[in-house]
Order: C-alpha cells, then sequence, then structure tokens
C-alpha cells in the first residue's frame, strides 16, 4: 500500500532533481524541530521521523513519513503519508493517508519538505483527541489497491485541528 | 526707420563681437593657466566650462563654471559636487586659476568628511543612496529587524555625533530610538564612525552584501536555481537565467518564465487571454500576469 503511484513513479525531471538537492541540503543545515531525515542514497522518496512535540498528545512517540516526490516536482505536491502505524488523529487515517490541504489543492511551490513538516507538527499538536476520522474504515477500504491519497478528492471542512 | 533700427542692432552686434572676440582671448588664456588637462566641456561661446579636479585620495570632482558678460568685474556662478555652497573670493585680479585653487582647498578641508562616508560604504549595508554623489551627507543604514537609520553627517565636523533618523515598525524604532538617546553620550570623536555606531547601539552591525547574498536573490522561486538546465526539451529558454520579478515590492520574487508559466497552467485558478496568464505569485499571492510564448 506504500508503492508509488502512478504519478510519481516516473523518474525525476532534472529541475525536480536540482531543487531536491537544494531542499536537501538546506534541511541538513538547517533541519525543522522535531524531524529527522533518514539518510538514503533515494532523493525520490525521504523517509522521515517525527517525534511528538513535548506537552502534546503525541509527546515523545516517533512516526514515520514517507514523501515520494512527482516526476514534475514542485509543479505537484509531493505525496506524504505516514507509513503505518500512523498516529491516532481526527484527520489521519489508519492507513497513513493525511487529510491536509496544503498536501493537494493548496500546494504551492513557493511550500518546502520542511514547512510541510512544521504544518503537519502543528496539526499533530493541536490535535483534541487521539481518535480516527469518523470514516476512516470506509475510507481505507475503498483505499485498498495502494490508491494514492492525491488521488482522493478530498473535502477540506475542519480547521481547528 | 527702418534703415536706423538696422544700422543700431549692427552696431550693438558689432560692439559683442569686440567684446567677445577679447572676452575669448582672455578664457583662453585663463584656461591654459589652470591647464588644459583639466578641462573637461567647453561652451560653444565660450560661457559655459568645466573642470575635473582630482584631490590626493584620486576622487574626481566636477567643477562647473558660468561666464556671462560681466566677467572677470563679477565672479562667475560656480557649482560643484560638494557639500555646503563654496563661496568664491573675487577681486578685480581674480582668473579662473585662483576660483581652481579656492575649490582646491575647499575639497581639501572636506577630505575628513569623504574618508568618513568611504568608511560607512565599506564597512555597514548601506541601502541608500545606491550610487552616491561627493555631495551627499547622508546615509541609510539597514538594522536588521526591518529597521534602517538615516545618518546625516556633517560636513564641517565628520567625526561628531551625526543626526540620525529611524524607519521602521513604532515599536521596534522606539527601541532603537531609545538606545541611541541612552548611549549616544558615548560618541568618542577619535574612533571611527562604524565603531562608534556599533557602541551606541550595543551590537554588531550589518555588513554589506556580498556578491553571494545578491546572486541568491536571482535564484528561481520555483526551481531554486539560477539557471535552467541546459535541456532540449526547453528550447530557447535552455540555460536561461530568471526573468520575471514579482512586481510586488515587498515580495520581488525572481522566477523563470518558464517555471512560472507551467505552475500557473497547473492550476485551475489560473485564466488566459490570449498570450498572457493570469495568476496569482506562489510567495505572496499579489496578481501576477505572465506573457508566454506560443511557440513551443
Amino acid at each position: 500500500m506504500t508503492s508509488p503511484s502512478a504519478s510519481s513513479r516516473k523518474a525525476l525531471s532534472k529541475i525536480a532533481c536540482n531543487r531536491l538537492q537544494k531542499e536537501l541540503v538546506e534541511w541538513q543545515v538547517n533541519p525543522p524541530a522535531g524531524f529527522k531525515h533518514k539518510v538514503t542514497d533515494n532523493l525520490q522518496r525521504w523517509i522521515i521521523e517525527v517525534t511528538g512535540a513535548p506537552g502534546t498528545l503525541y509527546a515523545g512517540e516517533t512516526y514515520q513519513l514517507q514523501v515520494d516526490f512527482p516526476e514534475h516536482y514542485p509543479m505537484e505536491a509531493p505525496q506524504v503519508i505516514f507509513v503505518p502505524p500512523a498516529p491516532p488523529h481526527p484527520h489521519i487515517y489508519s492507513n497513513g493517508h493525511i487529510c491536509l490541504d496544503i498536501l493537494y489543492d493548496s500546494w504551492s511551490p513557493a511550500m518546502t519538505v520542511s514547512s510541510i513538516c512544521i504544518s503537519l507538527l502543528s496539526m499533530l499538536s493541536s490535535s483534541p483527541a487521539k481518535q480516527r476520522p469518523a470514516d476512516n474504515d470506509r475510507y481505507v477500504k475503498n483505499c485498498k489497491n495502494g490508491r494514492s491519497p492525491k488521488e482522493t478528492r478530498w473535502w477540506f471542512h475542519d480547521d481547528k485541528v | 526707420m527702418d534703415v536706423s533700427k538696422k544700422f543700431t542692432t549692427d552696431q550693438s552686434r558689432c560692439r559683442e563681437l569686440a567684446m567677445s572676440s577679447s572676452f575669448c582671448r582672455r578664457i583662453y588664456s585663463e584656461v591654459e593657466e589652470v591647464g588644459w588637462e583639466h578641462l573637461l566641456k567647453l561652451g560653444e561661446d565660450l560661457s559655459f566650462l568645466s573642470f575635473r579636479i582630482l584631490d590626493n585620495k584620486g576622487r574626481a570632482y566636477i567643477l562647473e563654471i558660468t561666464l556671462d558678460k560681466t566677467y572677470p568685474r563679477y565672479p562667475p556662478s560656480v557649482s560643484a559636487d560638494v557639500p555646503c555652497n563654496f563661496n568664491l573670493e573675487w577681486t578685480s585680479n581674480s582668473k579662473l586659476r585662483d576660483v581652481v585653487k579656492q575649490f582646491h582647498e575647499h575639497v581639501y578641508k572636506l577630505q575628513d568628511f569623504w574618508s568618513t562616508l568611504d568608511d560607512i560604504d565599506r564597512s555597514l549595508w548601506v541601502t541608500d543612496p545606491k550610487q552616491s554623489h561627493h555631495a551627499m551627507s547622508y546615509r541609510q543604514i539597514k538594522m536588521g529587524n526591518d529597521c534602517s537609520i538615516i545618518l546625516s553627517v556633517n560636513s564641517g565636523d565628520p567625526r561628531s555625533l551625526p543626526e540620525c533618523r529611524f524607519l521602521g515598525s513604532d515599536g521596534k524604532v522606539n527601541f532603537l530610538r531609545e538606545i541611541w538617546k541612552r548611549n549616544c553620550k558615548k560618541w568618542a570623536k577619535e574612533k571611527s564612525f562604524p565603531e562608534n555606531l556599533a557602541r551606541v547601539f550595543d551590537t554588531h552591525l550589518l555588513e554589506p552584501p556580498h556578491g553571494e547574498k545578491n546572486e541568491e536573490q536571482v535564484e528561481c522561486g520555483i526551481c531554486y536555481a539560477q539557471y535552467l538546465p541546459i535541456d532540449d526539451e526547453l528550447g530557447a529558454k535552455s540555460g536561461s537565467a530568471t526573468d520575471h520579478t514579482c512586481e510586488n515590492g515587498n515580495c520581488n520574487r525572481a522566477f523563470h518564465s518558464v517555471c512560472l508559466g507551467d505552475w500557473l497552467r497547473s492550476i485551475t485558478t489560473t485564466r488566459q487571454s490570449f498570450d498572457v496568464l493570469f495568476g496569482n505569485c506562489p510567495y505572496c499571492s499579489d496578481p501576477i500576469a505572465l506573457k508566454i510564448s506560443t511557440k513551443k
């Protein structure tokens, strides 16, 4: 289920490669607090470890994010999912899919992996309860056969969490 | 009637010519005294001339002199790119040579002033004037935190405490102003100007930006590269530098029109009218209009 979707299976373009290398250097110089990039030689798939912020429901817990970049990044958003087990959160499905607008409709090339991470941590930190989305089972069942969350038609209704 | 009128105008013209010819002779010999190598410009009727004067640091000054028919009974009018007017002393025996000599003395008195300004330009982040003239006695200096100060250096006493104005948001500016008020008595004439500023503000001041910084600004906000890759797919744009800048003065992001066009075409909110794409800057969201080439 973590296999890359059709859109990201193609190799990175020169422009995408160049931009990602620069993002990676910037990350190494100035990593976002609470995140660790697991070193691999695969520029197209980043595995990032996130540690819940102190004083929040997820304090001290660690989770893994998998970031897959499409051929024409940053024209398209990267695909970002939690590698199961995903943190229980009202906007995170048990298959790791995340309901967050900047990963889909509100993506802009002005954003970076680092800025996405900061948004994700703030989403975790403001969670009121360790709880799955109401439609978790239905959604996860529909996503069998490894569908990308980018193919989901997301409905962003809650801006409080 | 017509005949007599013509006669008088001819007469006056003759007189004028006679005058102008002795005038010409005089100017010629006076310029010779100064030295032709210093002469920069000479008006057709010799009523205007300018000299290029060097000081001992190699800084060049332009001295412009306008002469009318009353010369040399009355002094010529003189202007130059120096602060504070330079007052010409004129006697019946004075010549252009004396104008140049007095200007030299004036420039000599201001050496400390220009050395102070050079020192500021070398060691601090000056945002204005971008291109300074010798007559300008102010410098706008970046202080960080989106604040700037404007310093007016006293040309007569350049090492003294300058007049300081503050630019930025109220809170931050008040903070700087308080420090300035509290510490300005620490200003010591024997210390260099940048050193004094750092003492008064009790901080390390920003240095002038290096060449690298400027290069960073011309990197594309989308692909992060200064130049597009060399790639046949990009056609004529292959390897080109950023060529579009967001017009919002606070944003000023640079882009390759190729990258910006690709982005604008990929989102549904962009509108196209003929060969112009209307969308928003990915950074500041201000409207952006991008002309696209129709042929690939």
